[in-house]
């Protein structure tokens, strides 16, 4: 996963004031620290496959001890992680940059707490690439923390959820959301108490895991259809009010527009998704549900609010027409969290079956592959999280062992690469759709 | 030569193979009321999406309060208020609101807030309405609304692309006043209409726009001795004797191109003069008439009014 983020962003050509100036100077210095990161991120992926190849002798072990020393982890799973950590602070640069240009007051704490997380890998785990990042935000967050007046509640935001919580409909959406869910886990249980009678074993535990494992599910469901809509109105809802010119005759920065947007419909997502987290806690009642997963559900399920929430950002900047915006969002996401995935493990298993279990390094490439495909869907990255979990306890990394030579990979729970994955295209997203908005008509 | 606040060079916005504005040089003195007036399609709209850095132009310049619209962007969108022709509405969002919006848009602190916009309704008249429902607002009182909400950054220029449009008679009265009263407040005001009566008596400028050029522009004063070049006055005495002895007066005086005698109304004499001077001047002649003893009825200098001049200019294309 190479990152490409970095250099899509291009800075707003003309400061006015010395606090626009010292803004766009704290993003130019956190865009910097994402490329830096890219270029460090890239050349571990060379060594590790130079290493892997048996090109260099001895890397692996040279390696884990200079960049992750303190985890005493197989030296494989030490780089991979090495790398996956790098792409998570590369998209947490990224998201921080757009903050601070969007004048988020997020982004202002954002930066020190990066900063301090870091520094915190670096003495606890040995996790020295950190170093680079903990440069770029110190430096960014001494530019940008003398100004902290510059920093305020986002007025698009504020206007959207205005509009958004008056009268009846907020409260009415929420109401029929909760009515459905609460009859859909009542239905659930009904329905499975006598199967589960009828087989004979009557393990609450069982009982409980259905409930959560459904309850998720509607959810995931709800959302993927909610965050789009929610979304996808958001740029071409002002063109057809024609408020969209009046808006950019104002000063305000295309990233607070486009943040704005986000969050007042990401916020009234997480109410929903708070909403219902008591109804999940009944599965508690039952046993068979651990915290862990209610915390992993709770993760994919913001994630994939998040990304696809974007999606609708995106077409919304680049259609004229909400119509058209919602359907190319619903498209996009159709296709590519479900049927580019689905049809590409098609493809896989054909091919897995084809080659048969010859070469150790083919069938460890087709498990990544196969774990990537499953870290592009959400209810596949949800289900294969859980069954880890309850499984084999595994919560992050783990070491799987091949059947055609017996040696061990390195393999890591989908939602972390989930997570990154939709993180990345999330940034990406708001990136393009930030210049998108900036760009006057020719 | 006056400052400019807006100033366009050549100014070219092409759709295609069509020049919506093809090579216009505008100028818009500061403190002034400029309006820009066309026949419909003539590219007023277009022009004034290129000075608010809407749209950019294909070919051309323009600066506004100093800024180029092309470089500076946000320099001349902090000196601007614009209002387009279609009014936007939120329709889920108070009066206050609105206005609050735009405030924090244009980042003006929240403390300062509250009181800039009870100043912004007092001046717009819509204090009583301040917790409205926005959609629920007049036709005029959205117009007034929108004024408001131009005036939010305190801009040196306002750019109105047709204020008065849709309005009925007292509306436009209203908005008219509320221009007059914000160019005293020292703004530029730089509007466009098709409504003459509206230019006519409230600008100091206008321009003339047809087909994309400007036709003619300059101050008032200007535009009526460029296009009338002599003004007209009208005399009307008791009989044909009276008249005839007037004639023979009038006729010699300097800056009097033509006399004429008029058919007689009502039983009475009249006579038109065609005269290129100044008040003092038109003073000097009812004076003159005075001392030799000739009763004048009525002394009245025609105004020849923006229509006229306007039909003229733009042969006539106009509705
Ligand atoms: N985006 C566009 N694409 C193509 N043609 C356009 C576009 N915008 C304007 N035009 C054309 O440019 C010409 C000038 O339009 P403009 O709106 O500037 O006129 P106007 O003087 O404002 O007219 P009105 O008095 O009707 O408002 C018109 O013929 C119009 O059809
Ligand atoms: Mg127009």
């Amino acid at each position: 996963m190479i990152e490409e983020a970095a250099p899509l962003i291009e800075m707003p050509e003309e400061a006015l004031t010395p606090r626009e100036h010292r803004l766009e100077r704290g993003a130019a210095v956190l865009r910097w620290g994402a490329i830096a990161n890219t270029a460090l991120s890239v050349l571990v992926m060379l060594l590790a496959l130079a290493g892997g190849l048996r090109l260099i002798p001895d890397l692996f072990p040279t390696l884990h001890a200079a960049l992750l020393a303190r985890v005493a982890a197989p030296d494989d799973a030490a780089i991979a992680g090495v790398i996956l950590l790098t792409q998570v602070n590369i998209s947490l640069l990224l998201v921080l940059m757009v903050g601070i240009l969007a004048r988020e007051v997020w982004a202002l704490v954002g930066v020190w707490l990066l900063a301090l997380v870091n520094l915190a890998a670096v003495a606890v785990f040995g996790f020295t690439p950190a170093l680079l990042t903990v440069v770029f935000a110190v430096w960014s967050g001494i530019v940008i923390t003398r100004d902290t007046g510059a920093f305020r509640l986002n007025p698009v935001m504020l206007k959207e959820l205005r509009g958004r919580m008056r009268g009846v409909r907020a409260f009415f959406v929420l109401t029929v959301y909760l009515a459905l869910m609460s009859s859909f886990t009542a239905l659930l249980y009904l329905v499975y108490i006598p199967v589960n009678r009828a087989t004979g074993s009557a393990a609450a535990g069982e009982v409980g895991r259905v409930l959560f494992m459904g309850i998720v599910g509607i959810e995931l469901v709800l959302i993927i259809f909610i965050a789009p809509a929610f979304t996808a109105g958001a740029i071409t809802g002002e063109r057809e009010r024609q408020t969209y010119d009046l808006l950019r005759t104002t000063l305000l920065p295309s990233p607070s527009f486009v943040l704005g947007k986000l969050e007042s419909a990401l916020s009234y997502v997480l109410l929903l998704l708070l909403a219902a987290i008591p109804l999940q806690s009944i599965a508690f009642l039952f046993g068979g549900v651990t915290e862990g997963e209610l915390v992993l559900s709770f993760v994919v399920l913001t994630v994939t609010a998040i990304t696809l929430g974007t999606v609708g950002i995106y077409f919304s900047a680049i259609t004229p027409r909400t119509l058209t915006a919602s359907v190319r969002s619903y498209s996009a996401t159709l296709i590519g969290a479900f049927v580019a995935p689905i049809v590409a493990s098609i493809v896989l298993s054909v091919v897995r079956t084809a080659l048969g279990l010859s070469s150790p390094i083919i069938e460890a490439a087709l498990v990544y592959v196969n774990d990537f495909l499953v870290s592009l869907n959400p209810i596949a990255t949800a289900l294969t999280t859980q069954e880890l979990l309850i499984n084999r306890q595994v919560v992050g990394f783990w070491t799987d062992t091949l059947a055609s030579n017996g040696s061990t990979i390195p393999r890591v729970s989908p939602w972390i690469t989930f997570t990154i994955i939709y993180l990345v295209v999330s940034a990406v997203l708001v990136v393009l759709s930030i210049r998108r908005t900036r760009k006057v008509e020719g | 030569m006056t400052d400019l606040i807006i100033e366009t060079q050549d100014l070219r916005k092409r759709f295609g193979k069509f020049d919506a504005v093809n090579g216009l040089s505008l100028a818009v003195p500061a403190g002034s009321i400029y309006g820009f007036v066309g026949p419909n399609g003539a590219g007023k709209t277009t022009t004034m999406r290129m000075l608010t850095t809407l749209t950019r132009p294909t070919a051309g310049e323009a600066w506004v309060a100093g800024h180029s619209v092309l470089k500076e962007p946000r320099a001349v969108r902090r000196a601007i208020g614009y209002m387009p022709d279609e009014f936007g509405v939120y329709d889920d969002m108070r009066v206050w609101e609105y206005l609050d919006f735009f405030a924090a848009c244009y980042d003006i602190p929240e403390n300062n807030r509250k009181r800039l916009i009870d100043d912004l309704l007092e001046l717009v008249d819509l204090t009583h309405r301040r917790d409205d429902m926005v959609d629920k607002l007049s036709r005029g009182m959205k117009q007034r609304l929108s004024l408001a909400r131009t005036l939010a950054h305190d801009p040196s220029v306002l750019i109105l692309d047709e204020p008065a449009s849709g309005l009925d008679p007292r509306a436009r009265v209203e908005i008219r006043e509320l221009l007059v009263e914000l160019a005293k407040m020292g703004k530029t005001i730089f509007f466009s209409s098709h409504i003459l009566a509206d230019v006519s008596e409230i600008c100091t400028h206008i321009g003339i726009i047809e087909a994309g050029q400007m036709v003619a522009q300059g101050s008032m004063q200007e535009m009526r001795s460029q296009l009338m070049p002599h003004r007209e006055i009208l005399v009307t005495v008791r009989d044909a004797d009276t008249a005839e002895k007037a004639l023979s007066l009038v006729a010699g005086l300097p800056g009097v191109v033509n006399v004429q005698r008029l058919d007689p109304r009502g039983g009475r004499s009249r006579l038109r003069i065609d005269y290129t001077g100044d008040d003092e001047g038109v003073a000097a002649i009812n004076q003159k008439l005075a001392a030799e003893n000739i009763a004048v009825l009525g002394f009245t200098e025609e105004t020849k009014d923006l229509e006229a001049m306007f039909m003229r200019v733009t042969k006539g294309v106009v509705t």
